[in-house]
């Protein structure tokens, strides 16, 4: 199946290419902001799903490395003055440093007290932000904006340029992902899932498993928080603030967790929801309320796992398999 | 062979296996028995790493197993099957076996196509084959039949080409037909394996039809060992338990 | 950092007392709110993310009935029972819905609920802090202990507290309702066992939640300003309470939350930005060193 990888290129290629002429036939400068915020929620809730969907590992600090990846990126690209891939690559490897680190302690944990330990840290970390005013600046962010000096005459400072690296960012990353959930390590880390003990019994060993897919998410979500500091040129504690682990948990929740793109429909959906009900209704709690209740009690699963089990029950999918047979 | 010798294992101080020593050749197939709480599956629980034991030796061809963790002891050649189906619910069977047999390849880690090397996969299906899995290879494990999943539970022990297999009662839960039919699957793929097969089982007619050699376990400790005739002759067995339980006379 | 100030408080007599006070009272009302969180996961093993709205509620419904009655044994009575049967309502209309699904499904009803109580509450009490006074009870000289500042509210927070805490361990000791929350926590398959109505118990333990919640509200409504957002901040320590002491122990509740109450008040004199920080970094050491809290069970 090693073509599945070119097909996933080619797909990808083809999104990237119409992501990048859609503003050339419909300059819209809200779609592209909505694009670029779009693009590091996807990456960052879908690195989330990693652990959540296929892991089993439900993490409540998350957002630590949206954070990490905001203020490492920002930091060292106000401090050091070197080349955005530079900061870029850097960023990466702190990222996978600090959550090598992290994981080592968290992944041992089981269902909860995993997700509390994670959650402890993050904060642990949110406070660090706030503490060390010198470094971070404390509860004011990131100030003064981020340099984005051009690189291989690309200008992230313009915003449809910024949006095109987005994409590419964007696609890339997916692209990557699903690679991993469906190699040998992707297959493992969901036996692990469905079932650690019975894995261990066949020779996996799990502990590493699990520390190697939240390195991995780790990264990915880093590169979700490069994304937004880049966009809002800055970095503010509240990337690091439990509210993001919050919002990626739940943005994951309404997309679904048993499909790959759940996440990234599950971002359009929130982001969508944002945008529409602050716009039509002061009462934005009452309202996002009321539909989350929907989701959970009305459709009892995210959207894209109630479309997947309403697919596999319709009457065609039905008929076509007893053909099969 | 696999060697126990003077194993020991007990929970807050009530001892579940006390000094056992038993031998279990190469190429034999063995049925462990004994009344309920003799300690069997605690002594699997030992062998395949679960819980490790508080004294004694577990050698598998001059390897001391105790300590070990549980993927290494399955890299040492010891596989189990489980007495409640131990399966993965959302893997079809043949992506079970698939993957299984990829894990314990060491390929766990990499970074590949799905099930990348194809003496993976014919090893899947070679097991599927030989215990009549394969008209099931694309159904979801969840949605198997009773039968089938410890069929599978069986499968994924023996997909890793163990040199002992450890069964613990393979025809729990199942009716009389599907009993046979199980136990013969598992007579035939020893014979044609020609591994150690160690299993644990509480049907009688099951075990002396077709153990070459019976262990029995009785409070954590070996009452009798050897040929189903000699076990079938020995007064203690017969005191202890086999008088008690139903169906036990051959 | 201000280690100095720690050290030069340590030396004084009534900085040691002050901080203590103040240090209880952030412990009494998070061992109130913690307590509720700790039995309902001990019985339903679901966490109850919007315990800390029935913290507001309780003190929202404190404000509105002192301002009606004037009187404030009344207040601690209505809003501790009104909360309950906010708790009650919720979890046979709503929570128990989700039973024995994913995790996350239960968090989402939560969450939708805690974006929905913030803002009943700004529809009916406003988004502005709100304060109730102090009742005329206790509008008296403060005491002083060693020459620090205690006032007579604290004293009667502190000792009600207490109380009900007693009361609780009773009621989980000796009552045949305690029996069988102690059984079903110990052993879930015991509320098939023993016959047992889980509706009924599920509704009473919520409730029995929602009465704690609520009463802590009340205590902190003439001691705290009220906004819509001041369930969260108890909800997240309360949370750490709960882990720190070991998810479903009571008595840990009661440890975590004075820990935690002492580590916020001697903090903020030592490390006045890092406060936080040192509550989760407690956490964090806490479950390294012993997963399941200082007084939970090991998982077998």
């Amino acid at each position: 199946m090693r073509h599945s990888f070119r097909r996933d290129m080619i797909i990808g290629a083809i999104a990237v290419t119409a992501l990048v002429l859609l503003p050339l036939v419909w300059p819209n400068k809200a779609f592209i902001d909505f694009t670029i915020r779009g693009a590091s929620f996807a990456l960052f809730a879908t690195s989330l799903n990693l652990l959540v969907g296929y892991g089993g590992m439900v993490s409540f600090g998350h957002g630590m490395f949206f954070g990490l990846g905001a203020y490492s990126f920002g930091l060292l690209m106000q401090r050091t003055g070197m080349s955005i891939p530079a900061a870029f690559a850097l960023t990466i490897v702190v990222t996978a440093a600090v959550a090598l680190a992290v994981g080592a302690i968290c992944v041992r944990l089981k269902e909860i007290y995993f997700a509390f330990l994670t959650l402890a840290f993050q904060m642990f970390l949110y406070s660090l932000v706030i503490l060390w005013v010198p470094l971070t600046g404390g509860d004011q962010g990131l100030r003064g904006g981020i340099p984005r000096p051009s690189f291989l005459g690309i200008d992230l400072a313009d915003q449809r340029q910024l949006y095109i690296a987005s994409c590419v960012l964007l696609v890339g990353g997916l692209i990557l992902m699903h690679h991993i959930v469906e190699s040998p390590f992707g297959y493992t880390l969901r036996m692990i899932r469905d079932n650690a003990t019975r894995a261990a019994f066949l020779g996996v060993e799990v502990f590493r498993i699990k520390l190697v897919a939240f390195v991995l998410a780790g990264i990915f979500g880093g590169i979700g928080g490069v994304i937004m500091s880049l966009f809002v040129s800055g970095a503010y504690p509240e990337f690091a603030n439990w509210t993001m682990s919050g919002e990626a948990v739940f943005i994951v929740m309404l997309g679904g967790i048993s499909t790959f793109f759940g996440p990234v429909v599950g971002t359009v959906i929130l982001l969508l929801l944002n945008d529409v009900v602050t716009r039509f209704t002061e009462y934005y709690g009452l309202t996002l309320g009321a539909i989350i209740l929907l989701f959970a009690l009305g459709l009892r699963r995210g959207l894209t796992d109630f479309l997947l089990d309403y697919w596999r029950r319709s009457p065609w999918v039905l008929a076509a398999a007893k053909r099969g047979r | 062979m696999l060697t126990i010798e003077r194993l020991s294992k007990s929970f807050d101080g009530i001892a579940a296996i006390s000094d056992v020593t038993l031998e279990f050749p190469t190429g034999s197939l063995t049925a462990v028995i004994g009344p309920n709480g003799a300690g069997k599956t605690t002594l699997f629980n030992l062998i395949s790493g679960a819980f490790k034991a508080d004294a004694g030796r577990v050698m598998l061809d001059g390897i001391d197993l105790v300590g070990l963790a549980r993927a290494e002891i399955v890299r040492c050649g010891i596989a189990r099957a489980f007495q409640v189906a131990s399966i993965f619910p959302s893997f079809t069977v043949e992506e079970t076996l698939n993957a299984a047999v990829q894990a314990h390849r060491g390929r766990a880690a990499v970074l590949d196509r799905r099930f990348p090397l194809a003496e993976c996969c014919e090893r899947a299906h070679e097991v599927m084959d030989m215990l009549g899995l394969a008209k099931e290879a694309d159904t979801l494990s969840a949605r198997l039949s009773h039968g089938d999943q410890k069929l599978l539970d069986v499968a994924l022990a023996l997909v890793l080409q163990p040199r002992v297999l450890l069964l613990d009662e393979p025809t729990a839960g199942m009716g009389p037909d599907e009993r046979w039919q199980m136990i013969e699957r598992v007579y035939r793929l020893w014979e044609r394996e020609k591994m150690t097969v160690v299993f644990i089982e509480h049907d009688m007619d099951i075990v002396f039809k077709i153990a070459n050699s019976i262990r029995v376990l009785c409070y954590g400790r070996v009452l009798a060992e050897g040929t189903p005739d000699q076990i079938r002759g020995n007064a203690d067995v017969i005191a202890a338990y086999l008088g008690t339980e139903d169906g036990a006379n051959p | 950092m201000d280690i100095a100030s720690l050290v030069s408080c340590f030396g004084s007599a009534a900085c040691v007392v002050t901080q203590v006070t103040s240090g209880l009272i952030i412990g009494m009302l998070l061992f109130l709110v913690a307590a509720g969180l700790t039995l309902i996961f001990g019985v339903l093993k679901v966490i109850n993310f919007t315990h800390g709205s029935f913290y507001m509620l309780g003190a929202y419904f404190a404000l509105t009935i002192f301002k009606l009655s004037d009187s404030y044994v009344l207040t601690l009575f209505g809003a501790a029972f009104g909360t309950a049967l906010v708790g009650l309502v919720f979890e046979r209309l709503f929570m128990s819905r989700v039973y024995g699904q994913n995790m996350l499904m239960q968090l989402l009803v939560c969450y939708g609920f805690i974006l929905i109580f913030d803002d009943v509450v700004k529809i009916v009490w406003g988004a502005e802090f709100r304060s109730m006074g102090m009742p005329a009870l206790f509008q008296v000289p403060p005491i002083f202990v060693a020459g620090g500042v205690v006032p007579p509210f604290y004293l009667f927070l502190v000792g009600v507290t207490v109380v009900i805490g007693g009361l609780l361990w009773l009621v989980i000791e000796r009552t045949r309702f305690g029996k069988i929350v102690r059984a079903v926590a110990h052993n879930p398959s015991m509320v098939s066992v023993l016959g047992i109505n889980t509706g009924i118990l599920y509704g009473m333990v919520f409730a029995l939640g929602g009465l704690l919640a609520g009463f802590a509200g009340a205590l902190a409504a003439p001691v705290r300003s009220l906004t819509p957002g001041m369930g969260f901040s108890i909800l997240i320590e309360s949370f750490i309470v709960t882990v720190i002491g070991g998810m479903g122990s009571i008595v840990g509740a009661f440890v975590g939350a004075l820990l935690i109450g002492l580590i916020r008040t001697f903090g903020s004199v030592g490390f006045p930005l890092f406060t936080e920080g040192l509550m989760y970094l407690f956490m964090v050491l806490v479950l390294i060193a012993k997963p399941t809290g200082l007084f939970g069970k090991e998982i077998a």
